[in-house]
């Protein structure tokens, strides 16, 4: 902000005229010589921005800058300004001149650099009708984008520090948490597009526990993702979103996958609250029932449910949510929920009973497990 | 370490008219284990998590010894966590998984090696200090998330159910460790539990909570013997404290509790304050413990005006004690818990005498405990 851009606005609070003149360090000399009081912010240095002279019934002089022998002297002629608010322009000068706002993006690193650049490049890509779905030739040279890598999508919902300190702050947390070969794009305000190398899925000195189990590479991609948010929750800015999506070569990939961990993102917290960990994998059958209009699925509801009361009831939620995601499994749920088995079957039979449906039947199980999805995110009357 | 305090606490999410935490007021001393137990949505967790910094504080001050952390980042209020869902790192083993907290906070190698292998000792995790969570049974990784949260050596450890996914052998046996672990390191402890058991053998003091409210807090006995509500009766206690309605009424000078199958008498010193509340000629609600009835023939004998005559629907037994499902009590099936070598068999009709020094009696309307409002 030049000296001059405060000039209006300073003139308008304290309803005066106000002029903003050169005078010599000798001139300024004399005047302080004739003055009736003068004050100074910093007592070791006589021409301080901020020194002001008053003189009785006339008016009040702050030094708002100086170039060797020339003062820049803001002059006020309203003598009833109180000495607060001289107080206050004085220390407001002295502040503004010493301690001028940092230019932006003065001291980034390269990495930041290119990651802006990436940035600006992918964010064009996102908001334009017909985007480039590969990377243009001055952003990939001499990268490691040529290779298949992790994509994972972060979005915080605090807003503590500036997004500076935050790639800053960011960037050495994961280096030190993932890798070295982390790539970090900063997005929209609060979200984060993180590249990790493969080398996190490769764990050959490793010898599960359960020798039957073998793990897939979406449970070890879940399992990271899993870590990486209890890391980011824990030592860093506290709850967060996460999506991670199946490698990729960010080149060719990253404006499809960027759009693909969005909408994961977006879909989870619609149709899951409560959960920060989304897995695309995961989110199929919401990614369908997503696309039917509201009028529709209100329409599908209303004449779906016989008792629409009971899926409002936390218990049978809870009961239904849980039977779900045990693949269907009476004993596991009833371990799980803490309840014994017959308390279950119980419920399962007064849902039958009431709704005219037995989710122990694969055909109503699936009816189910629509309904309850449409039931979250449908307005009904 | 430090004391934990709440003041006027609640939780309201947007797009919800409903509170979720509704004027939580606690005042945790430094060094105590609290439980936080309850329902499926009373509250409880939310209440661990805007303590963690995971949620933001819609209103109400939350304080870390001296210092007012509302706005304070998780990371820099020197608590740790072990969550249900704990999740270890996977890429990293065990060593690692531990001491990657303290190398973000700068310690030097030679500290972080004491504490890590410290920990590992305390919780007998040393031998495991070279393998990855994959490599580890559910038991095992469940100790190196303990060991992750104590190597911090942090003010306060927040628990949110981190027994819940062990099968039942392990939950009592790291129940155990757990507490030990937490009176060894001297640490304040906030435990969120839905296991009253849990609650009522690791807390000292627990705090129950229902629909965001908080209904008691009190240590362990004072909740079981002297329960605010029908809540707080129902909730602690396994079998669950059993309930009668019936209704007071004054003969030759003793007031007797009369229900369907029930007409006994209560004693002075109970009958003295419900005349003095005007209960008399009122329903109300009976509450006794499984426990406190009895089959014992010098009970009998020794309390004529307390006895019940029931029939057993089915005696289970299981061992060292018996429990008696009993028609005739009141509407609803009672339990009795009973001495297992007890003859009583299925179908048995029985005598039974109600202790009437430990009942409680609770308002019909309000629900609260007549003797302790």
């Amino acid at each position: 902000m030049s000296k001059t851009d405060w000039l209006m606005p300073l003139q308008h609070i304290l309803n005066s005229p106000i002029q903003l003149k050169t005078r010599t360090v000798q001139e300024w000399e004399t005047f302080v010589q004739e003055a009736d009081a003068k004050w100074q912010p910093d007592k070791s240095e006589a021409l301080a921005p901020g020194t002001r002279i008053e003189k009785a019934e006339s008016s009040t002089w702050f030094i708002a800058g100086r170039q060797k022998q020339e003062l820049s002297v803001l002059e006020i002629a309203d003598t009833s300004l109180t000495t607060k608010e001289k107080d206050l322009i004085s220390w407001t000068l002295y502040m503004t001149v010493r301690n001028p706002p940092a230019k932006p993006n003065a001291n980034i690193s390269d990495s930041e650099r290119f990651a802006e650049r990436l940035s600006e490049w992918l964010q064009q890509q996102l908001d334009s009708d017909e985007p480039a779905y590969s990377l243009p030739d001055h952003l990939t040279v001499g990268s490691r984008l040529y290779y298949d890598m992790i994509p994972f999508l972060l979005i915080t919902e605090q807003t503590t520090t500036t997004k500076a300190a935050a790639y800053t702050e960011l960037e050495k947390l994961l280096k030190s948490f993932l890798s070295e070969d982390i790539l970090l794009i900063p997005l929209k305000s609060q979200e984060w597009l993180i590249w990790g190398p493969m080398a996190l899925l490769r764990d050959e000195d490793a010898e599960p526990y359960d020798a039957t189990e073998e793990e897939s590479m979406e449970d070890s991609l879940a399992s990271i993702t899993s870590g990486l948010h209890e890391m980011l929750a824990s030592e860093w800015l506290g709850e967060c979103h996460l999506a991670v999506g199946l490698p990729v070569t960010p080149s060719k990939g990253m404006v499809e996958v960027t759009m693909l961990l969005r909408e994961t993102i977006n879909l989870g917290r619609k149709f899951h609250v409560g959960t920060n960990i989304h897995l695309p994998w995961m989110l199929q059958l919401e990614r369908l029932l997503n696309t039917i209009p509201e009028s529709y699925r209100a329409k599908y509801l209303e004449q779906s449910l016989k008792r629409a009361d009971l899926f409002v009831e936390p218990e049978m939620l809870a009961t239904l949510e849980t039977f779900f995601s045990l693949d269907c499994n009476v004993s596991e749920t009833a371990k799980r929920l803490y309840i014994h088995r017959n308390t279950l079957l119980y419920r399962l039979d007064k849902l039958k009973q009431e709704t005219g449906l037995d989710v122990r039947q694969f055909r109503d199980a699936v009816l189910v497990k629509i309904i309850l999805l449409l039931y979250k995110v449908t307005k009904r009357n | 370490m430090a004391g934990v305090r709440l003041e006027g606490i609640y939780k309201k999410y947007p797009g919800s008219d409903k509170a979720s935490v509704t004027d939580v007021n606690l005042d945790i001393k430094d060094k105590e284990f609290l439980v936080l137990v309850g329902p499926s949505g009373c509250g409880k967790s939310t209440t661990l998590r805007m303590i963690a910094g995971l949620e933001e504080i819609s209103e109400g001050k939350l304080f870390i010894g001296d210092r007012l952390v509302n706005d304070v980042a998780p990371k820099d209020r020197d608590i740790a966590m072990v969550f249900q869902s704990y999740a270890l790192y996977p890429h990293m083993n065990v060593y690692q998984n531990m001491a990657f907290g303290l190398k973000l906070r700068k310690f030097k190698k030679a500290d972080i090696d004491k504490r890590v292998r410290e920990a590992a000792k305390i919780l007998d995790i040393e031998h495991l200090l070279d393998r990855k969570p994959k490599a580890l049974s559910g038991g095992q990784r469940q100790r190196v998330a303990l060991g992750r949260a104590i190597v911090r050596e942090p003010q306060v450890f927040l628990m949110d159910e981190p027994l819940s996914n062990l099968d039942a052998k392990l939950r009592g046996q790291m129940r155990a460790e757990i507490s030990k672990l937490t009176k060894r390191l001297e640490t304040t402890t906030i435990y969120v539990t839905h296991d009253q058991i849990e609650a009522m053998t690791m807390g000292d003091r627990i705090v129950v909570m229902k629909d965001g409210f908080i209904q008691q807090t009190a240590s362990p006995e004072e909740l079981y013997n002297h329960p605010v509500n029908i809540f707080v009766a129902g909730f602690i206690g396994a079998p669950s404290m059993n309930f009668v309605t019936g209704s007071l009424s004054e003969q030759g000078g003793a007031v007797k509790f009369k229900a369907s199958g029930v007409d006994v008498v209560v004693p002075e010193g109970k009958a003295a304050t419900l005349r003095s509340k005007g209960y008399i000629g009122k329903e109300v609600i009976l509450g006794i413990r499984p426990e406190d009835i009895h089959e014992e023939p010098v009970f009998l004998e020794a309390s004529p005006g307390t006895i019940v005559n029931a029939n057993v629907e089915v005696a289970e037994n299981l061992g060292h004690e018996m429990y008696l499902y009993l028609n005739g009590i009141g509407n609803d099936t009672v339990i009795a818990r009973v001495d297992g070598r007890s003859a009583i068999r299925d179908g048995a009709s029985v005598k039974l005498a109600l202790d009437m020094n430990k009942v409680h009696l609770f308002d019909k309307e309000s629900e609260l405990n007549i003797f302790e409002s």
